[in-house]
């Protein structure tokens, strides 16, 4: 297939508007998604360091982890106050859990990789991804510095596409049609831009053909003065000249031939 | 516009691909960063009414205790470790019940009382906004009857800072976008309208004055590919005429038996032939012209790849630990770097050697094997020795890629335009050096280093496919037209010239000393121990490209203009010395502007005294360029220059350990001065114009 220059700039503008558009989009979303998760992670780390709070008020009173029954009423009212909350779970340091707000798994045993950020001596929070969920918690540590477990809240992976969903879709239709508009606008600006180009070739080729079968002169555009198509008027002319001279001088060399 | 100039051609074209990429792009983001604004407000909200739901429980807690309000002890103290763990949350505090602020941290109590007067009465949902700040209101102790209020208050601009790096990010992916819809159009308009229509010219210009000898070489399906051939074809058919005459005047001249009309046809003959030239060789010659932004797009698009890890280098290293073979942490974060150089070193002493016997073409692509196989394999890698390996590999594919690239230019430039060749090479290398050095950073943030690395290898591929593609195989090979002769261990006695060696002992070495250890290995660290992300690392070293763009181009016209070489490469060393002394100035500046700065100067040093420098050679050692040839001596410089790139990354590595990382860019910069206060020196003594008397005539 031949592409005229036209259609080639014009597909290489297109082609870099389309991975422009892509490109910011793909980088803006996720850093939105960035920013926003990391702030309703920092109030979900919040929520757990209150509980994280109130379950080492109470171990540093001298009471047993497994003892505070008032723990459980406390996360399940957090749990109400959210609907966004899947569930906050607190278990011990060898993984059984011992109060959560779906009262079913209470005695359960947590995953292995939940038992992992108990072993750092940090009492940062901690994040971690299971399945669908995205979890925040914090150790629960007593007066002598022994991490007795920790306190966990889940919350939904996707929270952020099932929030913002369409918002989102919005703006990537509106990113769509301005990409689709200015895709025709360089399209037809690149066919302005250069059909002249392709125009002064065509007259030119024209031209020549013109010249060469018909005779005649090329008229070069008065203001290309020196440049290129005066050249090619002359050079047209001397081809003329040449292609007339030799067949005359064919012309004569048969008169010549025939003379005998 | 003229057809046979690009330079009207191109202008107006980039302007449409600014017209056509700023405003979707800003006008999208715009839009997008109002909705994302409100879109993170209920977010916020959220978060202030849990923040302040905790401080009203505890409060309330003392309230039916019966501790009056303005009795609570230690609320400072209780408000402190909130606000540090929640940045987004500008103060708290509690007010009594006519207003009066009795409590605030992170805000002056008259500032926030004077905002509580004057601001309009709070909504339902307790939210109002004062002053800079959006304050959420819960009461408190309402049950004792106090009447009181806990104020929780974020800054009303917190949402835009934190997506102000959106907005960064977008204006990086927009400049490059545009870098490269520049350095394609021009391919496409050079390799598609300029460059054949300069040989259409040239063509044209031989048959005005009925010279039929050439035809213009190349076809493509456009416009100007049609010119062409129609061209030719009228040219072909003027020769196939002329060449069906002579055959017919020899049938005459052999057959005919009258004597004068072999005469007359001879002179016939003799006229034709006198009038206008046509090809001896039986058909029109095909010119083809090899043209120096040929190679542009793909050296763009493989430095590209290369300086898309430049921001990050040391920071990758430091992933595979810190021990290895007995070397300190600093140096194995370093001896990428240093290997990579090495290698480029190595590949640098015989790549010209190679190239002269298989062709620029075939040594760009075999280049490309070791160079993208090193940037793929490194996704990979899984221990520093590993990475150090495949830097070597990349670096010996770097500089055989580099190198086939300066010489297809240098052969595609007559003597006259070497400077423009030199631009054009210059040119793809600091534009791209731009793209890849802020894109990089971008990339590694958001798909991670391997990723980044593994994109680095396809740009390095797809600039291969474009070399194979369009480059004609069956044109180049063979030694350069200067080459000159003497072999490698005769060049050695250039150092017995003192210009020529103090000229790269003491300006060039020194030049890439504080490249390769500060802005290549030092910046990294520096500034993610300040906290910055990949991507503002990634914005803070592209202001070297930039400013050496800016730059170089001003600095090449002053030393051909004036022919103050040696001052300016004196001024750009001291400049560059001087710049990395900035953590000693006593100006408070923070880290990432001090090393911002430190960049600058070093951009502007480099930009000063790069072009000068290679200029200076043939003024220091005419006699020995013409003796060796030019590209010999040239290469001879860039390698040992290329021992400054290794020796600095080493140097600042060492540094560390006794300094710390601003000590050792202070101890690395004194070090830079040191050795451009000797070249100035040197420099006073070596004269103006050219250097024409050999060392060795002098002795």
């Amino acid at each position: 297939m031949s592409w005229s220059l036209a259609r080639k700039v014009s597909a290489a503008l297109v082609a870099l508007l389309l991975c422009t558009g892509l490109l910011t989009a793909v980088f803006g979303y996720y850093k939105f998604e960035d920013v926003l998760s990391s702030l309703v992670r920092s109030r979900y780390s919040f929520v757990v360091f209150t509980i994280k709070k109130n379950v080492e008020d109470r171990l540093n009173l001298g009471f047993a982890l497994r003892q505070l029954r008032q723990i459980q009423e406390a996360i399940e009212l957090e749990k109400v106050r959210d609907d966004q909350v899947l569930g906050i779970e607190i278990y011990d340091s060898r993984g059984e859990v011992l109060f959560n707000t779906d009262r079913g798994g209470i005695g359960t045993s947590v995953p292995a990789k939940w038992l992992e950020p108990l072993e750092a001596t940090t009492t940062q929070p901690f994040s971690l991804l299971d399945e669908d969920a995205q979890l925040v918690g914090l150790p629960l540590v007593n007066t002598l510095g022994k991490v007795e477990g920790a306190v966990v809240l889940r919350f939904p992976a996707a929270f952020l596409e099932r929030e913002l969903g369409q918002l989102l879709g919005r703006l990537a239709l509106e990113l769509l049609a301005a990409l689709a508009g200015f895709s025709v606008i360089a399209a037809v600006a690149s066919y302005a831009l250069l059909g002249s180009v392709g125009r002064r070739l065509g007259g030119m080729e024209r031209t020549l053909d013109k010249v060469l079968a018909d005779g005649g002169f090329a008229e070069p555009d008065p203001r290309d003065e020196g440049g290129f198509e005066t050249r090619f008027a002359e050079f047209v002319l001397k081809t003329r000249e040449a292609v007339d001279h030799i067949s005359e001088s064919t012309d004569e060399v048969e008169r010549l031939d025939r003379l005998a | 516009m003229r057809l046979d100039s690009s330079r009207p051609l191109l202008i107006r074209l980039f302007i449409l691909a600014v017209l056509v990429l700023v405003p979707p792009v800003a006008i999208v983001s715009y839009w997008a960063m109002g909705e994302f604004e409100r879109g993170m407000i209920p977010e916020m909200d959220k978060k202030a009414a849990v923040v302040g739901r905790d401080v009203t429980a505890q409060v309330e807690r003392a309230v039916d205790l019966g501790i009056p309000l303005d009795g609570l002890v230690g609320v400072d103290e209780f408000f402190a470790p909130i606000l540090q763990a929640n940045p987004e949350i500008r103060y708290l505090a509690i007010t009594g019940p006519g207003g009066r602020v009795l409590f605030a941290r992170g805000i002056a109590k008259e500032t926030l009382a004077g905002h509580l007067m004057r601001a309009a009465p709070a909504g339902d949902d307790g939210k109002a906004a004062i002053g800079p700040y959006l304050d959420l209101a819960l009461p408190v102790g309402s049950r004792a009857g106090i009447g009181g209020q806990v104020h929780v208050g974020f800054d009303q601009g917190y949402i835009g800072t934190r997506l102000g790096d959106i907005f960064y990010d977008i204006v990086v992916v927009l400049a490059a976008s545009l870098i490269v819809a520049f350095e394609i159009l021009m391919f496409v308009v050079f390799f598609n309208i300029t460059g054949p229509m300069k040989l259409a010219a040239a063509v044209v210009d031989r048959a005005r004055r009925g010279d039929f000898t050439h035809v213009p070489g190349g076809v493509s399906g456009d416009e100007v590919g049609h010119f062409i051939r129609t061209l030719s074809t009228t040219i072909r058919r003027a020769d196939e005429q002329f060449r069906s005459l002579m055959a017919y005047i020899d049938e005459v001249r052999t057959a005919h038996f009258d004597k004068t009309v072999v005469e007359r046809a001879g002179e016939i003959a003799e006229r034709v032939r006198f009038l206008y030239r046509f090809s001896e060789t039986g058909r029109p010659l095909v010119i083809r012209d090899q043209l120096a932004t040929d190679i542009r797009l793909p050296l763009f698009l493989f430095v590209f790849a290369e300086e898309m890890g430049r921001s990050f280098m040391p920071l990758y290293a430091r992933e595979f630990g810190t021990s290895f073979a007995g070397l300190s942490a600093e140096m194995l974060m370093a001896l990428p770097i240093v290997m990579f150089m090495v290698g480029i070193t190595v590949a640098s002493t015989w790549a010209g050697a190679a190239i002269a016997r298989l062709g620029t073409r075939r040594v760009f692509l075999t280049g490309l094997i070791p160079a993208a196989g090193g940037y793929f394999l490194t996704a990979f890698a899984e221990s520093v020795g590993q990475l150090i390996c495949l830097r070597i590999l990349s670096g010996l594919g770097y500089a055989l890629v580099t190198v086939a690239c300066q010489t297809y230019i240098a052969r595609a430039t007559v003597e006259e335009k070497r400077a423009q060749g030199l631009g054009v090479y210059v040119g793809a290398v600091l534009t791209a050096s731009i793209c890849g050095t802020a894109m990089g950073g971008v990339l590694a943030e958001r798909v991670g280093f391997d990723a980044t690395f593994v994109i680095s290898s396809l740009l390095a591929a797809i600039s291969g496919w474009l070399v194979h593609r369009l480059l004609d195989a069956g044109q180049d090979g063979g030694a350069d037209r200067n080459d000159g002769d003497g072999d490698g261990k005769s060049l050695l006695r250039l150092f017995a010239n003192w210009r020529f060696s103090a000229l790269l002992l003491f300006a060039a070495v020194p030049a890439k000393m504080a490249l390769t250890g500060f802005l290549f290995f030092l910046v990294p660290l520096i500034l993610w121990k300040a906290g910055l992300t990949l991507p503002e690392i990634g914005r803070t070293a592209v202001l070297y490209p930039v400013v050496m763009a800016v730059l170089s181009a001003v600095s090449s016209r002053l030393s051909d203009r004036m022919g103050w070489r040696s001052g300016l490469v004196a001024a750009g060393g001291l400049i560059g010395g001087l710049g990395l002394l900035t953590p000693l100035l006593p100006l408070g500046l923070d880290a990432p502007t001090g090393v911002a700065l430190a960049i600058v100067a070093l951009g502007i040093s480099h930009g000063l005294s790069a072009s000068p420098q290679l200029a200076l050679v043939p003024d220091v050692c005419w006699i020995e360029c013409q003796s060796f040839g030019r590209t010999k001596v040239l290469a001879l410089v860039r390698t040992v220059e290329r021992f400054g790139s290794i020796i600095g990354p080493i140097l600042a590595a060492a540094f560390i350990p006794a300094w710390g990382l601003d000590g050792a860019v202070v101890v690395l910069g004194s070090v830079v001065l040191a050795l451009s206060v000797i070249f100035m020196l040197c420099s006073f003594a070596f004269g103006s114009g050219l250097h024409i008397v050999a060392e060795e005539d002098e002795e």
